[in-house]
């Protein structure tokens, strides 16, 4: 029966084991003298003990299937929007990258009108840069013409 | 006593002269600014405005950077109370139950106590800085590596406490959080551990998108998608003050902070971030009611707002009494003075006395004009909340993005938030609490690094633990604790596994229902 | 027809479009990448030449911490970024530390030492050993032949593995033939810490931090590295002086990447020599108690060379720390 806690248990057994396996690239050292993996291959056994406790007491805790998962599409628009901005944000600039994530998440995915679209997009990113850039100095990168 | 008085009358004289007051208010107002700004914290703010500062005069630059420090974090609190979006990394527990707060329509007590707290912490450890600096930073000096390896080991017991729920689950979560934290350059052998080729992943993946992205943005995936967005009651005036309770209900725990802060503070070191978990899970142990932290606690604000101020405070006293940078922080204050012409040393107190005194004067002052700059604005940003969510969060959204991205111009850390964002939501949605992951990532270099320092001092001895006086009475505290902890499981003996919150959890974590 | 004549024209006042660029280096504001955190001896050094060469170009000139791995994230992003010369790097002598390094490691290096060209090296700080003051030791002397007695047992702190205050002490031991026990800190700061803390026994360091604890009588200076005493530590013998061939400087000198065209390194050479007699320039450095050690490029390029080979050479000599007591 497939419930949340031991999905969630055995997905924190297995990483534990995928850190075990990338750690033995790596001199474990002795107990006098522990290396670099000796730390990670001990918390890496530790969380292999922690997950199989919680998925193999995970009897009790409600189904997987109960979980529900409306604001999927949404979290993955955001989180695209967010990846969006991290890939354009020093080749495309600050300004231009701040106004198409803005356009992206106001218009498409909150589906409001142009106008506020517009205006929101436009203050966001030339207020915030104004703000951070020119006030205090933050480096942000600047696109192609200097945007 | 005669002497502290006439000094500290030199001091204020120095400090409420105009362009030195001036500078103080400055830094405050962009401290504030730059603790607001989600991530930003104050290391990157005082980065920021190091260079702006070598056209002053040594004392009105350390007053503006100094400014800035605690002024970030008194900003910090409001986003994390409002948005549970941490301002910097030491303003993560404020998110736990400063939210919970604002969405029982309770923001402005919960932004108005971490305010006062702010200020009672910040002026109280200012003068224990001032009586008390070059005894306490003596003794601050003897922590070596044992040492600090045992406080980061206290600091880990915390865990146990943070949660409400199953134990198991925050061991997990904190083993998760320890291990993500041994990303990087092993300091001791010049290894790359589990970078693989990302050369920006060399100093670890950094504790601002780490706690930006757990929290803020893994809030804005699970509340952005609602079909009906989060309901914020209307503010009325009487709302924006707390009530009688809560003032009495957070008069201890803002005492407690201020003195754990101050002690954790003085630790030369990072440790200060770990004094508000610390602050937290104290606040949790002592209460009469633990059920209700995580859901509205004005205990779960109080405390680890006022560790928080008065770890600042006490991350002068090595720097002021001794010229020893114990800290990034102080680190780089140190710094702007050498570049003013000031030795740093310990002599400072003597020979610059106008500037320490100044300095402690205008803290004073400083903690004034912030309580007066943040008790009003209480109103102004309960009342940012009013703005419709679908247009709010977008803008949050860039924030955590300029955040993330201003603290080292390194979009690799945008990336790592966006995909702590992503295992947040799966997190919560599973029921598995994210604070402890963030102390994991903070504890876990610094405690490795400690470890193996010390054994390659006593070359490979672990002996070495016990037979210094300090690591060895802070490692037997924590076994007491640990031991008083298991007690009642030894004495129900049948429950062990309910006790240990194996079964189904009835603590949700938050008001976040799924 | 017209439109070939126009293409041809075009093509031809291209290469003279180039040369107008460069002729008007800059139009646009240079940066220099500091790859240590603020506070630090090549963020410090930057800035003040930062705004001297503001003054001398008429042009706005950046600092920007790009920190990371040591200084690779920062070194390594100069290295790959476009040879127009608009985009510097300070450096410190780890620049030839790291891609060795990398080498140990089988690790793809970060960035290559052909891939900097040196333009000029502003200071070169000898470090100084200093040792805490409650120990016994007078003189390097007594030093050395309490370690023959004890080897691997008296420790020094440093700002890192492989950092440059670890090279600086392991060319010495390896001159004297002694075996120490090596604890890395997170930094230069926390190793002066260790130091002052009586958790190490001693270290190496740039000479503008420790002056005013020797000066308070909470170090003692036993030796420099430099080819001649430090100014403002005048009793402090060198390394030379008692008889061990070593010299290590904590320099900070400034590198273009390679490719930038010969006219605008020329340009930036020039601007280099006007800098350092600037007298803001000299009173920061001043200030901050480091002598300006001024280079030009190809004398730096000797420099620089005889160091990294010195540096490669150490590198190679400690090999990988599988086990951190050594």
């Amino acid at each position: 029966m497939a419930t949340k806690d031991r999905i969630a248990g055995a997905a924190l057994a297995l990483f534990a084991l995928f850190v075990l396996e990338e750690s033995r690239k790596l001199p474990l050292g002795s107990l006098r003298e522990p290396g670099p993996s000796f730390v990670p291959v001990l918390l890496a056994a530790l969380l292999l003990i922690f997950g199989t406790c919680i998925a193999a007491s995970g009897g009790q805790s409600e189904g997987f299937r109960s979980l529900r998962w409306r604001e999927l599409p949404h979290a993955v628009a955001i989180l695209g929007a967010c990846g969006f901005s991290a890939w354009a944000l020093e080749r495309l600039g600050y300004r231009i990258t701040v106004l198409i994530v803005v356009f992206l998440l106001v218009k498409l995915v909150e589906k409001k009108s142009w106008l506020a679209t517009t205006l929101v997009a436009l203050a966001l990113s030339f207020g915030s840069f104004y703000l951070f850039y020119t006030l205090l100095r933050v480096p942000l990168p600047l696109g192609p013409w200097g945007i | 006593m005669l002497d502290t008085l006439q000094n500290l009358y030199l001091g204020f004289t120095v400090a409420l002269a105009p362009n030195v007051f001036l500078y103080a208010v400055v830094g405050c107002v962009i401290g504030t600014l730059v603790g607001v700004l989600p991530g930003v914290g104050p290391l990157a703010g005082i980065s920021l405005l190091l260079p702006a500062s070598f056209g002053m005069d040594a004392t009105s630059a350390i007053v503006l950077l100094a400014g800035i420090y605690y002024g970030a974090m008194y900003g910090g609190s409001t986003t994390s109370i409002l948005m549970r979006i941490p301002g910097e990394a030491a303003s993560v527990m404020t998110c736990i139950d400063g939210y919970a707060m604002t969405r029982n329509g309770r923001a402005g007590p919960a932004l108005a106590i971490a305010a006062v707290g702010s200020y009672i912490a910040g002026t109280v450890s200012v003068v224990a800085l001032m009586l008390l600096a070059p005894p306490l930073a003596n003794f601050a000096l003897r922590f070596g590596p044992p040492e600090y390896c045992a406080l980061l080991l206290l600091g880990l017991l915390a865990l146990a406490y943070m949660s409400g729920g199953s134990i198991v689950k925050a061991l997990a979560m904190a083993a998760l959080g320890l291990l993500l934290g041994m990303i990087g350059i092993d300091p001791m052998t010049g290894f790359f551990r589990f970078a693989y080729g990302v050369v920006e992943l060399g100093d670890g993946i950094g504790v601002v998108p780490v706690a930006v992205g757990l929290f803020g943005l893994s809030e804005i995936l699970l509340t952005a998608g609602e079909e009906a967005p989060p309901e914020v009651k209307k503010p009325r005036l009487a709302d924006l003050l707390p009530s009688r309770q809560e003032w009495r209900d957070s008069v201890w725990p803002i005492g407690r902070g201020t003195v754990l802060g101050f002690l954790i503070g003085i630790v030369p070191g990072s440790a200060h971030i770990i004094s508000s978990f610390v602050s937290y899970a104290v606040e949790r142990r002592v209460s009469k009611h633990p059920e209700r932290f995580g859901h509205g606690a004005i205990e779960g604000v109080a405390g680890p707002e006022s560790a928080n101020n008065s770890a600042t405070s006490g991350a002068f006293v090595p720097m002021l009494a001794l010229g020893v940078p114990s800290g990034p922080i102080p680190a780089v204050m140190l710094a702007a003075l050498m570049v003013h012409g000031v030795s740093p040393g310990p002599l400072l107190i003597q020979q610059q006395p106008k500037l320490f005194w100044g300095f402690i004067a205008s803290m004073y002052v400083g903690n004034v004009v912030l309580l007066i700059l943040n008790l009003p604005l209480v109103g102004v940003f309960v009342n940012i909340l009013r703005v419709p969510y679908h247009f709010l969060y977008p803008a949050i959204l860039i924030f955590c993005v300029l955040g993330v991205y201003a603290v080292n111009g390194s979009v690799v850390d945008v990336w790592i938030m966006i995909a702590m964002g992503a295992l947040g939501y799966i997190l919560r949605k599973l029921d598995f609490e994210t604070a402890p992951i963030v102390l994991g990532v903070v504890l876990a270099p610094m405690l490795e690094m400690s470890f193996r320092q010390s054994l390659a001092m006593s070359s490979g001895n672990y002996t070495i633990f016990f037979s210094r006086p300090i690591a060895a009475s802070m490692l037997a505290a924590g076994a007491c604790l640990l031991l008083l902890s298991l007690l009642p499981l030894l004495r129900r003996g049948a429950d062990w596994r309910g006790a240990l919150g194996l079964a189904a959890s009835d603590e949700k974590e938050g008001p976040h229902e799924t | 027809m017209r439109r070939r004549i126009a293409l041809l024209v075009m093509l031809c006042a291209l290469p003279l479009g180039t040369l107008y660029a460069q002729e008007k280096f800059p139009d646009r504001p240079i940066t220099i990448v500091a790859p240590f955190p603020p506070g630090g001896v090549a963020d410090l050094t930057a800035r003040p030449v930062a705004a001297a060469m503001e003054k001398i170009l008429k042009n706005p000139v950046v600092v920007v911490n790009k920190t990371g791995a040591a200084g690779a994230v920062g070194m390594s992003f100069v290295a790959n970024s476009r040879p127009d010369g608009y985009t510097l790097l300070m450096a410190l002598s780890s620049i030839s530390i790291i891609p060795e390094a990398d080498k140990l490691f089988d690790r793809k290096p970060a960035y290559t030492i052909d891939q900097l060209v040196p333009l000029a090296l502003f200071s070169a700080d000898p470090t100084i050993l200093v040792v805490g003051a409650d120990h016994p030791w007078k003189t390097l002397k007594d030093l050395v032949a309490d370690a023959k007695k004890k080897p691997g047992e008296i420790s020094y702190s440093s700002s890192g593995i492989y950092g440059t205050l670890h090279m600086a002490m392991e060319m010495f031991a390896h001159a004297a033939g002694i075996k120490l026990k090596h604890v890395p800190y997170g930094g230069a700061g926390p190793a002066l810490t260790a130091v002052l803390g009586g958790h190490q026994d001693m270290f190496a360091s740039g000479p503008a931090v420790i002056i005013p604890h020797v000066k308070a009588g909470k170090l003692r200076a036993l030796a420099g590295w430099g080819a001649k005493r430090v100014a403002s530590m005048p009793d402090v013998p060198t390394f030379k002086e008692l008889g061990y061939d070593i010299e290590f400087y904590i320099w900070a000198g400034m590198f273009a990447p390679k490719g930038t065209p010969e006219p605008i390194m020329k340009k930036l050479r020039e601007t280099m020599k006007q800098v350092v007699q600037e007298a803001e320039f000299k009173d920061a450095m001043a200030k901050l108690e480091t002598p300006i050690a001024y280079m030009d490029a190809p004398h730096f390029q000797k420099f620089y060379e005889k160091d990294a080979k010195m540096l490669t050479e150490a590198t190679r000599r400690i090999g990988r720390v599988e086990e951190p007591a050594k």
